[in-house]
Order: C-alpha cells, then structure tokens, then sequence
C-alpha cells in the first residue's frame, strides 16, 4: 500500500506498467483473478441457494412415492390429481384468493391516499406519519398475530377473513405505501397544479393528470400487496381457522405431520403464480424499479 | 326531487364537514384511511397486548382475570430459567443471523450493481423470486435439501468433500440456513437500492488509479452502501429477533426462540405471560432500531427508512 501514492503522483492511468516491479505486479493480478473467481462462485453459490428450494418443490411435485425423493425415481402427475380432489386444499385455494383480493383493495387504497396526503405535511408531522405507516413491518410477526388474536377474540372476530385480510394488510400497507411515494417523487407536481389552474377538480386532476404518470407505481403497489398476502404465513396462523386458513397455513399444518407431496404440488402453483406476478411486473415496472422501490 | 334533497345534503354535509375540520386541508383528509387502519389493527391491539400482559393470570379455567393490575406476567418470565436461556439464545441467534445476512446481501447486491444486462437481470430475478416464495415453502424445501439424504449432502459426498454426511437440520445450522432464506433477499434489496444511486464509474476510476477490486470497494461502494445495509441490518434483525417457522421445522427443542416461546405461553393459556414476553420481545427489537436510526443520522446518511 506504501508504494502507492508515489505512482499516483507520476501519471494518471499508468499504475499498471509503472508498478514497483514486474513480478510483484504480476502476482498481484494472481491474486486479484483468484478473488474475482472466488467471488463469482460465492455469488453463484447464493444464486443456486436462492432458487434452491423452488426447483425442489418443482421436480419433487412430480414424484410417483409417498416419501419424498430426490429426483424422484419415476414421475406421475397423481399428486397434482389428488390436490385437484382434495376439498381442503381447495378451500384453501379459495380462503387465499379472498384474502389476497381483500388485502390488494385495502392496502393499495390506503397507501396510495396516504402516499399523496403526506407529501405536503412536511416536518415532523410528515416523519411521524412515515414511522407509524412503516412500524408494523418492524414488530415480529408472531407478535403482531398474537395481538390481533387476542384483540380481535374480544369482539368475535378471530378467524373471519376479516381477520386475515387485516392481518396480511398490515404488512402490504406499508409497502404500497412506499412504493407509491416512489412514484410519486418521479412526478411533476407542477403538472397536477397546471390541471388545477385549469379549473379541474382535486378529484379530476388525480384521475386524469396524477394517476396516468404513477399507474406503474400503483401497479407495482397491488401486485406486492397480492403476493404479500398469498405468502403471508406467520400472522395468519394466529389469526385464521379451519374454514379460512390460507394455503401456506395448510401447508404448514400438513408439514408438521410428515412431508406431505402435495405440499410441493400446492407450492409449485403458488411459485408458478408468483413468477407469472414477478414477470407481468417487471414488463410493466421493469424489474430494477420493482426490486429497488420494494 | 330527492336526488336534489340528496345533492344538497352532500353539500351541507361536506360544508359543515369542512367548518368542523378547522381548515384541514383535503390533502390531510387523505391520511385519515392510512390512520384510521394502523389505529384499529395496529396500536389498539398492540395496546390491549400491553394491557394483558398486566393483568392477573386466572387460577380456575379463562386465559386471564378482566380488570385486575399484576405483574406477574413479568414476574414469571424472569422467574422461568427456559425462558431467560430462550431469550439470549434467540438474541445471540439474530446478531448471527444479521451479521450473515448484511455481509452476504451486500457481496450479492454489489454483484448485481456491477453487473451488467442479462446478468443482472437474472441475479435480481433470484432476489425478487425467493422474497415472492412463501416462508413455508423454503423451510420446507430447505429441509428437503439439507437432512442426511439431502441433496446438500449427497453432493458433498459424492464429490468426496465429506467421509460423512453432515448434520445440518436439527440443530443450530439448519436453523441459521433457514432464517437466511426469511431475511437474505430484503438486505439485498436493501443494499441493491442505495448502489443504484451511485455511479459505476467511480469504481472504474478507483481502478484506474490503481486500487485493488477489494479497495476500490472498501473506499469508494462501502462508504455508500452503509445506509442500505443498516436498513438492511435493522430489517434482518427484527424478523430474527421474532423467528418462528425456520427455528419450528429446522431445528430441535434446543433451538426454541422467544417467538415459539410466545405460542407455547399461548397455547397453556397462560395469557399475561404470553404477552409480557411478546411486550419485551418488541420492546428490544424497538430499541435496536431506534439505536440504529440513531447512528444512521449521526453518519448524515439517512434516507427515508
């Protein structure tokens, strides 16, 4: 490191040709291929760890046993049969679509508002706001299901989808919330004052000139608050029942028994519908807004 | 007729509405369903948590005694010697887990960043996916890949890495493995955010003037990327402060944490000891952010948490 500022100061650009010796400098682009190649394979190692258990619960979903193997010996569909004739993987289907329309409306509706009412707050009000929309995704899961399980127990409201899509709102909430702010500090607001200026009501003026510039912002806003539902896990064992348990909730109760194929069937359809969310998203959005906003 | 009673009503109503409303303006209107929602599903019930965790524990039948004051919510957490051991290990367990999860997120987001086209499409692709995957999908999937038959194993064996299979579920490695893939792609995600505002040119110019790939990061992306990873950090922290499906499927009775403890409380109806522990619980992972806020801002490099 010592020899460095002295080849700085000779010429710009020119480190590599004038470096102390030439078999020092070669050594050192020795080491500097060995770590870019050790990077690589760490970055592909967590690559592969990632994507890891989707291509599981993919090739394990088509397995013929009881018991799981990997790679299954012989294939068969027959467990995505028996997910197709089983009534309580079914209901579940349909307790998690529920949950995830009602979550969508909800936290998309309540983000998006707040989201355009606190950018004029300014201040402390404006950080007080920010730091209570944003709290909940702080407050551990098992926590926050225990409270609404208690609270909501004292008005007979525990296990209704009321419960659930309140529990799964509060986690979609905040990030609908945040990725429509991120929106929105893309736009012009001189655009939705030259609407008013116009004569266009605050109403027209948000329909016509504000909604147009963030619609993929408020895309990108229900799309998560969709697929935060349909994953949600934590809360919704707490707070839901036998008749409106979510499929991971299922899933989870399948699994503690014994590992159950269907349970890769079942994950296997919500990977497929998560990408197909993911791929419809990122046309939309573009993938790098999605995963720098969220 | 009646749809100009109507009209008008509207408009009384919204006038008086408007004179009652001191002059909030209709922007702050907007607020009131962000509000109204955390007031009725989030401070109530955390609040009436608060008030549980205060009451007297009822002897005969019912999970707790209406209207009575009593710390002995409290009074048994620090009594009971499983769950003092419970709360330090979960505590040593989330600053692994974090300290994991932020040191390989920002090698991962640091690829993504330099990356470039189809690469970085596909490296984000990874990110985004396993986030979107349920929880109960990868510990299940991680189980799967990580018992003694696992496919972990089985490629370790074959390529003569190992004389014998490792145990990686059941204990504190499955366990760890499992609460990364909870918290891995939000500190990636986290750290990939605040790179995309820095310009890549600094790095090419750090390595024209003779830094090395390892300097021209600790001096130029690191600086940069510390808000992201605080962020990061404070987000790996709280939901391994709070694990519960990866410590319940991947590991054994000696890896309980305290949000396993909190279901088990429950579910002996032992109502205020449930939620003392689950106040204390928020309590510390409130504080430890706050502290990290804290130290954010003292840096000047606070964005919007």
């Amino acid at each position: 490191m010592s020899e460095e500022p002295p080849t700085r100061a000779d010429g710009a650009g020119e480190t590599v040709e004038s470096g102390p010796t030439p078999t020092t400098a070669g050594s050192r682009f020795g080491r500097v291929a060995v770590g870019t190649w050790l990077f690589r394979a760490g970055v592909g190692t967590v690559f592969a760890f990632l994507l890891a258990p989707i291509v599981i619960v993919a090739v394990t979903s088509f397995g013929d046993s009881m018991v799981l193997s990997l790679p299954p010996e012989t294939f068969s569909t027959r467990w995505y049969e028996s997910f197709l004739d089983s009534s309580r993987w079914q209901r579940a289907t349909r307790n998690s679509l529920i949950a995830a329309v009602g979550t969508t409306v909800l936290a998309t509706v309540a983000g998006t508002t707040a989201a355009l009412g606190v950018r004029n707050l300014g201040g402390r009000a404006e950080g007080a706001v920010l730091g209570l929309a944003v709290l909940p995704l702080l407050v551990p899961g098992v926590v926050l299901g225990s409270s609404l399980l208690v609270f909501l127990g004292e008005f007979g409201l525990q296990q209704t989808y009321l419960a659930v899509i309140a529990a799964h709102s509060l986690w979609a909430t905040p990030l609908a919330f945040s990725v429509v702010r991120a929106s929105l500090s893309r736009f012009d607001p001189r655009l939705r004052e030259a609407a008013l200026d116009l004569g266009a009501s605050p109403t027209r003026a948000f329909v016509e000139v504000v909604a147009p510039n963030i619609r993929s912002g408020l895309f990108a806003a229900a799309l998560i608050a969709f697929v935060v539902s349909l994953q949600e896990f934590v809360m919704t064992l707490f707070v839901s029942g036998r008749d409106t348990r979510t499929i991971p909730v299922l899933a989870w109760n399948s699994l503690r028994n014994s590992l159950d194929p269907v349970v890769s069937v079942v994950s296997t359809l919500l990977v497929l519908v998560v990408v197909l969310a993911v791929v419809v998203g990122s046309l939309v959005v573009g993938l790098e807004r999605l995963a720098a906003d969220t | 007729m009646s749809d100009v009673d109507t009209a008008g009503g509207v408009r009384r109503v919204r006038s008086v509405l408007q004179a009652a409303s001191g002059g909030i303006s209709r922007t702050k209107l907007l607020l009131v369903p962000l509000l109204l929602f955390d007031l009725l599903v989030f401070v109530a019930p955390m609040g009436y948590l608060l008030r549980i965790s205060l009451a007297e524990r009822s002897v005969g039948g019912g999970a707790l005694q209406r209207g009575t004051w009593s710390l002995d919510g409290y009074q048994y957490l620090s009594d009971s010697s499983v769950v003092t051991t419970v709360f330090t290990w979960t505590m040593l367990f989330a600053v692994v887990a974090t300290l994991l999860a932020v040191g390989i997120g920002t090698l991962y987001a640091y690829a993504a960043w330099r990356a470039s086209g189809a690469t970085r499409t596909v490296l984000l692709a990874g990110v985004v996916m396993s986030m979107f995957t349920t929880l109960v999908v990868k510990v299940f999937a991680a189980r799967v890949m990580l018992s003694p038959e696992g496919v972990v194993n089985d490629t370790l064996l074959a390529a003569g890495v190992l004389d014998s299979s490792l145990l990686l579920v059941n204990n504190e490695i499955g366990v760890l493995i499992g609460q990364l893939y909870v918290v891995l792609p939000y500190t990636v995600l986290a750290v990939y955010s605040v790179l995309t505002g820095l310009d890549e040119s600094l790095v090419e110019a750090a390595n024209d003037l003779g830094a090395t790939p390892v300097r021209a990061v600790r001096e130029v992306v690191l600086p940069h990327a510390v808000p992201g990873m605080a962020v990061g950090g404070v987000i790996a922290f709280a939901w391994s402060a709070g694990a519960f499906a990866a410590p319940l499927l991947l590991g054994s009775t000696s890896e309980r944490t305290v949000a396993v403890e909190v279901q088990n409380l429950l579910s002996q109806f032992n109502y205020p000891a449930a939620a003392a522990l689950a106040v204390v619980l928020t309590t510390v992972v409130l504080v430890v952010l706050t502290l990290g806020i804290v130290l954010l801002r003292r840096r000047g490099g606070l964005r919007d948490v």
